[in-house]
């Protein structure tokens, strides 16, 4: 399961419904304790894809490098990434899968004419073929 | 000695360290350090042919290997190396 907080998650929103009609995307930070992960820290990340981004991002990996030092200085730890769907579901696509790892939670937000929809969390597997769906719960949900 | 930095998901399979301390002169002997001690790690980082995993990166200090000399990059004491995945996605 993975709980995000309220600072952590109006952050995630703000930057899903700031970048629309693009993609955003950005780090989750916070800690786990047993099967339970808790989201306390949102950090947007510049979505790097080069081409148009209205379905497409792509991080940095040495920007994640930054938000894992950043987590590790505050006792803290890089436990996912966000991105989000434009005027689209928040599923996990063909694209999402062939760039994933299956060392983080993804979650995906769906913005809809610029307003945030709804969201899923995602597990990936190694080789990049399945994403189990993962427990979301953030705030009012 | 050089520092491996251990990524949260990982930890798991590295006895709870978030770091730890290895030998080796380049990036390849203090992977294969790191998989001996943690033989556990081995499949996240690398696939059945023992090739390093497409969306697995690997940082000596502030550096991607793949700009220096990938695995054959030399590593002096006092190095550390993250390993980073790569993301992207989309619609």
């Amino acid at each position: 399961m993975i709980k995000i907080n309220d600072a952590a998650w109006k952050a995630m929103v703000a930057h899903a419904e700031a970048k629309f009609p693009n993609e955003c995307c950005g780090a989750m930070i916070g800690s786990i304790d047993g099967d339970v992960k808790d989201v306390t820290l949102a950090q947007p990340l510049e979505n790097a894809y080069a081409g148009a981004q209205g379905a497409r991002y792509e991080l940095r990996p040495e920007d994640l490098l930054e938000a894992d030092k950043k987590a590790r200085a505050a006792g803290l730890d890089l436990i996912g990434i966000f991105h989000s769907h434009p005027d689209c579901d928040a599923y996990f696509s063909k694209t999402d899968l062939e760039n994933s790892c299956p060392w983080y939670s993804f979650v995906v937000l769906s913005v809809k004419g610029g307003k945030f929809d709804h969201a899923n969390s995602f597990l990936p597997n190694a080789e990049q073929t399945v994403a189990e769906k993962e427990e979301l719960i953030w705030p009012k949900s | 000695m050089a520092k491996v930095l251990i990524p949260t998901p990982l930890r798991q399979f590295a006895d709870k360290h978030d770091a730890v301390d290895l030998t080796g002169t380049t990036v390849a002997e203090v992977l294969a350090s790191l998989t001996q001690k943690f033989p556990d790690l081995r499949k996240q980082l690398f696939n059945d042919e023992g090739k390093m995993r497409s969306f697995v990166n690997v940082y000596l200090n502030d550096d991607d290997i793949r700009y220096l000399q990938k695995d054959a990059t030399p590593v002096a004491a006092g190095d550390t190396l993250s390993i980073v995945p790569s993301i992207a996605g989309g619609v």
